[in-house]
């Protein structure tokens, strides 16, 4: 909403034209002379000033030399039916000042007033380090990390990146890719969330005509990741009977597309992640061994946020400091609020974290600048401790089964497979189940 | 035409141009009142001013006319 001046002695005109322009939002006040118009500029800061060129006591020029004697900043709109005026005010007229020719319509005014140059708020450079432009924290954990990326990016090894929902494995990958310093892209796929007949199209690419609907050639994401870096997310919940082929193309560097017979040399790193612990490859069989040792050629562990406690301070700042840069504003953290932060445990780490930092913005009040934590920090993995499961009359059936899914998760780790047989249901459904809950999503 | 000729004409059209401008304007608030749900009484007063802004008009190139028309 702006403060807008209309200044002109054709009353029957300021009473429309002040309707529209408060129906169009803004705030107006009107004035039949330059003696009134200084008085309203005198009382209070305008942002627009809708000025005839001609008024009974004087020029609209007199009120630009009252404006810069005030200094004030706003944006001036000349409007006049004279027509040998035109031709002065477009000379004038420059990014302060325009002109607007009788008769008017609505959408000259609007489109004035909505040109009003914003006061961005001064891009601030943040002291909060990325490293590799990318990862926050400066606990001994994250410094180990650091080195094995440093170390790792000077190679072209196959990465296997590991740790539990939440701990930034796409950020780590995105580092390992920046500083590796190649000249390809970073192509990110999610493997646990394609189907089985999906999947071979999506890594390898497909000729046109391979299959029903393959109505084009398409590329696979080792092409698009040549001489790059590709991130298979979540590689232990591709199913067990396609991993021969991803093995093939590890091994061979070389991928044939669905339907096609040519090979095509392919060059990039491949990152690898799971949420899944060593334990739980090895024993659930999820991933076949040949596969494990030419994926994880370095295997990677990301801490979770409780193993690095000193960093959600840190943490908490750079993504208020986003947050306010984003939407203008100059919240800050309290020292208590700051020790509440690090108190918490976390269990779904930095993920979680920013989603509770972005809610406490969004509750905090515009006219202050002090950020509102909530009471608690609720979300279904701050529950992990609460075991009440119990079904109770009132719950809706939507409820009840958020929870179901939620436990069932819990109980296999996260895998995601696993719950879904478990829960009886297939993978796809599990995962629009998720995905329709939103507080689940990856 | 003369140079105080042309100022004349300047002086009429910009005499023209301000009822013009009050139709328009008031045509606009009409337009918002219709898309808005607003009061017709309202409307109806934006309508008259409408018509008188057409006579005032009206007068000022008949004016015009008689002064240059059939020069």
């Amino acid at each position: 909403m702006l403060n807008v001046l209309l200044v002109d002695d054709d009353n029957e005109f300021t009473d429309v034209a002040a309707n529209i322009i408060e129906f169009l939002g803004h705030h107006v006040s009107v004035a039949a002379n330059l003696k009134e118009a200084y008085e309203w500029l005198d009382s209070q800061p305008f942002e627009h000033i809708l000025l005839d060129f001609m008024l009974p006591d004087g020029s609209g020029l007199h009120l630009i030399d009252h404006l810069k004697k005030i200094q004030s900043k706003a944006q001036v709109t000349f409007i006049t039916g004279h027509p040998s005026v035109k031709g002065i005010l477009a000379e004038i007229s420059g990014p302060q000042m325009g002109y607007l020719v009788k008769p008017l319509q609505r959408e000259d005014i609007e489109g004035v007033l909505s040109k009003q140059p914003k006061i961005k708020p001064q891009a601030k450079t943040s002291s909060i380090k990325r490293h590799f432009g990318c990862l926050i924290g400066e606990s001994a954990p994250m410094q180990e990390l650091y080195l094995m990326i440093e170390r790792v990016a000077k190679t072209s090894a196959n990465v296997m990146l590991m740790g539990s929902s939440g701990v930034g494995k796409e950020v780590v990958a995105t580092a390992i890719h920046k500083a590796s310093q190649v000249k390809g892209q970073l192509v990110t796929t999610n493997c646990g969330a394609l189907s089985k007949e999906l999947i071979g199209s999506e890594l390898f690419g497909h000729e046109k005509g391979a299959f029903t609907g393959a109505v084009a050639k398409k590329e696979g994401v080792f092409e698009r990741a040549e001489d790059g870096t590709l991130f298979l997310d979540e590689v232990t919940e591709m199913p067990i009977d396609m991993q021969p082929n991803l093995l093939r193309v590890l091994e061979s560097k070389k991928v044939i597309k669905v339907g096609g017979t040519k090979e095509i040399p392919v060059n990039c790193r491949v990152v690898s992640a799971s949420n899944r612990t060593m334990e739980s490859i090895a024993t659930d069989k999820v991933l076949r061994e040949d596969i494990y040792f030419r994926l994880a050629v370095f295997p990677i562990h990301i801490p979770s946020l409780r193993e690095r406690k000193e960093d959600i301070p840190l943490l908490a700042k750079a993504f208020l400091e986003e947050l306010n840069s984003e939407n203008g504003c100059e919240y800050v953290w309290t020292d208590a609020q700051l020790e509440r932060l690090s108190k918490f445990d976390w269990p779904g780490n930095v993920r979680e974290l920013r989603h509770s930092v972005h809610r406490a913005f969004i509750m905090s009040d515009p006219k202050g600048n002090e950020i509102q934590l909530p009471h608690t920090f609720e979300s279904p993995f701050s529950q992990t401790k609460k075991q009440d499961n119990n079904v109770t009359a009132g719950q809706t059936i939507e409820n009840v089964e958020k929870e179901l899914i939620r436990i069932t998760l819990e109980k296999v780790e996260g895998n995601k497979t696993a719950a879904a047989e478990m829960l009886g249901i297939s993978t796809k459904t599990l995962y629009n189940r998720l995905h329709a809950y939103g507080d689940f999503a990856e | 035409m003369s140079s105080d000729e042309d100022q004349s004409v300047n002086q009429l059209v910009h005499d023209a141009r301000s009822p013009l401008n009050r139709i328009s304007m008031n045509a606009e608030l009409i337009k918002l009142i219709l898309e808005n749900d607003m009061p017709k009484e309202k409307g109806i007063e934006a309508i008259d001013k409408i018509i008188n802004a057409c006579q005032e008009c009206s007068d000022t190139l008949q004016v015009l006319s008689s002064q240059h028309g059939n020069k």
